[in-house]
């Protein structure tokens, strides 16, 4: 649940940018039967089968994670390239199998046959038939292949879309129990897999069975956070510390507002700051009772702020208009000093992004706050792994081997001479070595550089930024200050398979707009209260709440 | 017969037509000269209209010539200049797949023009003749599925039950008819050439050889409205690509291929730090996607002006009068 | 001949009541002319209709439609006790009807404007100009029109300056509507026109010659030739936009409704957008849309009457 926001992000940057109807789910019309999902699981027996954790230790980063609670730690992060390659799996994976893969890609799409995928099936020892699809409509094109059942070998399925593509549904009946192969000790056979964290391998689980293999797993997973122009506020003064609570930022919106300028101080901030005011992501438990969002006070506190952030205003005038896609072009030119985003947007290319514009371009993230600046700090993280591929179902046990040996292979870890391949190539071909970074040529650019194979497998994630140390260092410093604010929110990382009617209510369409007209300054939080009020009854939202405390809260607990 | 064939010979040589053309702006001589404050005011609406055109296109140009640094300084699109480059331009032609793809473009265009302009005017002249036999029920027929439609996914259904998935004529036939088109056509041919149909019909002509004969040289105009309509839905299709060849990169047309440069500065939402974004290239998302947008302009550029030769044919029927 | 006006059915001539198996071997090759088109809309259009009884279900993407469960008219009860789908429904139309007003005569009168420019070469730039912007996407048109009008856009910015306050037309409830129609006049008036030179063209100028021989000025020759020679097409295009009232347009709402807010912004195909597909509440949004087929079917059948008793022949002649 707890990447709810992501998704919800996603979808508007979608339909935005794309203006596609995001028909998805709608194409499953030919079920196979009467609905049979798999949901959520009973905690011991899935402790039971969760693969056994061995962390890899043949690389050492420069900077090593540091523990929060349980499942968090910060990245590790590597400030150069390591130059001597490690090999991690001995031999040729693979037996010559051939299988299809099924990946999104949000960018350019390779030469369907070239000399980097002719490599890479070298290196792996199988025909991989890698055919890559839009990222931007994945979930439209993705249920179409399972309402013909034409899934591939091996597909990518982003959690976020979990619910549109029905994986619940899925999950043994087109996609395969990968329990007997990885449970437990099982896993040790691949030694790569093994190094991902369990709450990674948790987000893949389906009612006490284990179907996904994450990619990018973190220990440090949150919706997003704000962000700002760190080299324009240390100019004047201002640093990320000085910010501690709603009323700090209300003043800085007062104090970087230039509109005369074109300047604004922020940009949409809310989804990112409103479980600062003690709002849950979504569901809390007071005393035993489950609580959603929308009945709590915190909500509607954090509403009320954001409407006088909006009509103070303080926010830019195109935030306002809904333009979601241009914001980090807004970011990057200086006219919104603070803006929000998933913890992605902070790498290299950003730094280089914002270099063109201006030379002194720095991101900077602000500390997790607490609105009244007293409350305890507290940021809710989201499952280990967002980035979920799935095998077919049709796949015979042997079959299932080979690919789980090339995930082995593409899930080596940063620096190791087979993440070098995977990512960058054949050296001399792809990339070259340039002051110790390894560099991509036009061949690199056109055919790695796209990121294909990863999406199938990859290790848990390195914070990097080859060339540019700094982003790095600055991204890992701001974990190490929050990594003990993370907290696992109620339900966290159990997938939730609701009935319709609940799915519909848990959208809470009808209070979301409100929502968005309220933070925008167009309503008040009165009238978001009244939509509250026709959700709960007219809408479907007490028999949500009802539902959820009956069938996961009273039976699998909080999964805290 | 004699009707036909004088009507071939004015078809071929449209002479009023041809004499207005070199004496490109002198109005035909029993027109009144144009008096000041007409002109005047004609002149002012279509100059407002241009610049209000302009402009935009303009900031399309120039955001998609622009540096990354110049779109990130102006902070969406670019206005002025302010450091410019070809970049977008290279990125998106140098790429072998973009080539392919325009020959994929090309193909399915024509094919599918050719297919939808045949059905569409044989349809169009099926049921522009009056009080024919069942016209009104064919007609109502078409009609309804302007307004009715059982949505996306059973049409899906029926293309991959046909077997229709990752074959080039899923990208044609399912949506090879445009109502609207066939209801403009007809109302075209149905006010066509009554005479002249009903003296060849005397002659012994069939309805096959007026269409040919008659219908369709009288109607050139519509005919290349219609085609270019066609030929620019087959040339921006794009959600059929999405449904029936997602994956098939090798068979993408270039409107789907140049979607895909549009999107790769979006990135995906709370994705962790894992080098996304590595791949990005230096041009700026933006100014890559008015690239784009320069891409499809060009083509409509070449095309249309021969369309447009067509929409002064109307002085041929008066030709065949004489 | 072209004519200005309605010509004489060619088959009209015979006697009326003729057999129906006479009439169809007269009109075979007619029969077979529509036969490609027939097939074409019968398997790709008629076949996927089964879709629709999704309305009359509680559809389960999952379960497919054969074994969903049924819900009689529960949607339809559902949908019409809902406030907000009423307020889809009358921004709907009266968007429609603003937009009928404002933008359906712009392409009518450009077209005119453009066929009374005598230089060939200056028509032809300009037609080749305006028709552009037909094929930018709405989120470009929209951005282009909040960098010009929005309230950090080229015109704000220079109020402020001025310190003359701002006015931030983009995000005003009150004045969507023309915002929404001025839109509509940028992006598809130019190429709303071509439709209306291809008929200009076929306009016989013979007439004009002799008009303008027994006296008729400028005037009179465009309202007793020009206008009765496009008479058959604005008749069908309006009848076929009074069919469509229901139909304003879809992206253009989505882009925008964040900023005006969906009280404002949002119509029948955006509501079954938010309220059905987006989540996941598919027989919902199935209801919403066959009830806008119905409505539409009504709205066509009664503008077609209309015409034919102003004496038009509309979608096909009486």
């Amino acid at each position: 649940m707890g990447n709810e926001l992501n998704r919800r992000s996603f979808l508007n940057v979608a339909v935005s940018a794309a203006g596609l109807v995001a028909m998805g789910p709608l194409l499953s019309a030919c079920g196979s039967g009467p609905a049979q999902r798999a949901g959520v699981g009973s905690e011991a027996a899935l402790k039971a089968v969760l693969p056994a954790y061995v962390p890899n230790t043949a690389i050492k980063p420069d900077i090593a994670s540091i523990a929060g609670g349980p499942d968090v730690m910060t990245n590790p992060g590597f400030l150069s390239y390591p130059a001597n390659r490690v090999a991690t799996v001995s031999g040729i994976p693979g037996k010559g199998g051939t299988y299809s893969a099924v990946t999104p890609l949000w960018g350019t799409i390779p030469p369907a046959d070239n000399a980097f995928y002719t490599a890479m099936n070298k290196a792996l020892g199988v025909q991989l038939q890698m055919k890559p699809a839009d990222g931007n409509n994945y979930n439209t094109i993705i249920p179409t292949m399972t309402a013909s059942k034409r899934l591939p070998d091996w597909i990518q399925l982003p959690t976020w879309w979990n619910s549109q593509m029905n994986v619940g549904g899925l999950v043994g009946n087109q996609l395969a129990d990968l329990t007997p192969y990885l449970s437990g000790d099982n896993i040790k056979k691949y030694s790569n897999l093994a190094a991902i964290p369990t709450a990674a391998w948790r987000a893949g689980a389906w009612g006490e069975k284990l179907y996904g293999i994450p990619s990018f797993a973190t220990g440090f997973q949150i919706a997003g956070t704000l962000y700002y122009r760190r080299d324009i506020l240390e100019a004047k003064g201002i640093t990320a510390d000085q910010v501690k609570s709603a009323d700090d930022l209300m003043n800085l919106g007062k104090e970087l507002t230039d509109a005369k300028n074109g300047v604004w101080a922020f940009d949409d901030v809310y989804r990112y700051l409103y479980t600062s005011f003690g709002a849950p992501l979504k569901w809390r438990v007071d005393n035993g009772k489950l609580v959603h969002l929308y009945e709590t006070e915190e909500f509607y506190a954090a509403l009320d702020w954001n409407n006088r952030l909006a009509t103070a205003g303080y926010v830019h005038p195109d935030a306002l208009a809904g333009d979601n896609a241009n914001g980090n072009t807004r970011f990057f030119g200086g006219k919104t000093l603070i803006s929000s985003g998933g913890t992605g947007t902070w790498n290299l290319a950003d730094h280089q992004s914002g270099q063109a514009a201006n030379p002194n371009y720095r991101r900077g993230a602000l500390n997790i706050i607490a609105a009244d600046g007293k409350s305890a700090l507290r940021v809710d993280m989201g499952p280990g792994a967002n980035i979920m591929s799935y095998l077919n179902i049709n796949l015979k046990p042997e079959q299932i081997e080979e690919c789980l040996a090339i995930a082995n292979y593409l899930a080596a870890p940063y620096g190791s001479a087979e993440f070098t391949m995977v990512n960058f190539g054949v050296e001399g071909t792809h990339f070259t070595v340039v002051d110790g970074v390894p560099t991509a040529t036009e061949a690199g650019k056109k055919e790695v550089q796209a990121q294909t194979f990863p999406f199938l497998a990859a290790p848990a994630a390195a914070t990097n930024s080859p060339g540019v140390p700094a982003v790095t260092k600055d991204y890992l410093a701001w974990q190490a200050a929050n990594v003990k604010a993370l907290a696992k929110p109620v339900f966290w990382s159990m997938n939730i398979s609701m009935p319709q009617a609940q799915a519909t209510a848990d959208a809470g369409q009808q209070v979301e707009d409100a929502m968005k007209d309220c933070i925008h300054g167009k309503k008040s939080v009165a009238e978001v209260r009244e939509a509250v009020a026709s959700w709960k009854t007219s809408g479907g939202g007490d028999k949500l709440i009802q539902w959820t405390n009956d069938n996961v809260l009273q039976k699998h607990g909080t999964g805290q | 017969m004699l009707t036909i064939e004088r009507t071939l010979e004015a078809a071929e040589t449209p002479a009023p037509q041809a004499v207005r053309k070199k004496k490109r702006n002198t109005r035909p001589a029993w027109e009144e000269p144009p008096t000041i404050a007409g002109e005047t005011a004609k002149g002012i609406t279509l100059g407002v209209v241009l610049l209000v055109m302009l402009v935009p296109l303009w900031i399309i140009v120039v955001t998609s010539l622009s540096t990354q640094g110049a779109v990130n300084r102006a902070g969406g699109l670019v206005i002025w200049p302010d450091g410019l480059t070809l970049e977008a331009y290279r990125v998106m032609l140098g790429d072998t797949t973009v080539r392919t793809a325009l020959l994929v473009s090309l193909g399915i265009t024509a094919v599918g023009t050719l297919v939808s302009m045949a059905v569409s005017v044989m349809c169009a002249y099926g049921l522009s003749r009056s009080r024919s036999f069942a016209h009104r029920f064919l007609l109502t027929l078409l009609i309804l599925t302007m307004f009715v439609n059982g949505g996306l996914i059973p049409t899906f259904l029926v293309v991959t039950g046909l077997g229709g998935y990752g074959q080039w004529w899923s990208l044609i036939l399912p949506s090879a008819i445009s109502v609207f088109n066939i209801l403009i056509l007809r109302s075209f041919y149905s006010s066509t050439s009554a005479d002249l149909i009903e003296a060849a019909r005397i002659d012994g002509a069939g309805d096959w050889r007026i269409l040919w004969s008659i219908v369709l040289p009288t109607s050139r105009a519509v005919t290349a409205v219609m085609a270019l309509f066609y030929g620019v839905g087959y040339w921006n299709s794009f959600f059929n690509v999405m449904l029936y060849m997602p994956t098939d990169s090798e068979k993408w047309p270039l409107q789907y291929v140049l979607y895909t440069y549009v999107n790769r500065g979006n990135g995906m939402p709370g994705s962790v730090n894992a080098g996304f974004g590595t791949a990005l290239s230096q041009t700026a998302p933006l100014s890559l996607q008015m690239a784009v947008v320069v891409l499809t302009l060009v083509p409509l550029l070449i095309v249309y002006p021969f369309v447009q030769k067509h929409f002064r044919t109307g002085v041929l029927t008066g030709a065949i009068k004489g | 001949m072209t004519t200005a006006t309605p010509t004489r059915p060619d088959r009209g001539t015979r006697p009326a009541r003729q057999n129906w198996r006479v009439r169809l071997r007269r009109d075979r090759s007619l029969i077979l002319m529509t036969l490609p088109a027939v097939v074409l809309l019968l398997v790709f259009n008629y076949v996927p209709l089964f879709g629709l009884v999704t309305a009359f279900q509680e559809y389960d993407p999952l379960a497919g439609i054969w074994y969903s469960t049924w819900a009689g008219l529960d949607q339809f009860q559902r949908l019409f006790g809902d406030a907000l789908f009423w307020n889809a429904v009358r921004n709907t139309l009266y968007l429609s009807f603003v937009q009928l007003i404002l933008f359906f005569p712009v392409p009518i009168a450009l077209a005119l404007l453009l066929n009374s420019v005598l230089s060939q070469r200056v028509r032809n730039f300009i037609q080749s100009v305006v028709y552009l912007p037909h094929f930018f996407s709405w989120v470009l048109a929209i951005t282009i029109f909040q960098q010009m009008l929005g309230g950090a856009g080229a015109l704000n910015h220079f109020l402020r300056n001025n310190d003359i306050g701002t006015w931030d037309v983009m995000t005003n409830p009150d004045t969507f509507a023309l915002l929404v129609s001025a839109q509509v006049i940028w992006k598809e008036a130019g190429w709303g026109i071509i439709v209306f030179l291809a008929a200009l063209a076929a306009i016989n100028t013979d007439l004009y010659e002799a008009a303008a021989a027994d006296g008729a000025g400028r005037w009179r020759r465009l309202w007793h030739i020009t206008l009765p020679g496009l008479r058959g097409v604005i008749v069908l295009m309006l009848v076929l936009r009074l069919g469509n009232a229901l139909t304003v347009g879809f992206e253009q709402f989505l882009i925008q409704r964040d900023a005006v807010g969906y009280d404002t912004a949002d119509v029948l195909d955006t509501f079954s957008f938010y309220y059905g597909i987006a989540t996941g509440d598919y027989s919902y949004g199935a209801a919403a849309g066959l009830f806008k087929s119905v409505i539409s079917l009504l709205l066509i059948w009664g503008a077609n009457k209309l015409a034919h008793a102003f004496g038009e022949d509309g979608l096909y002649r009486r």
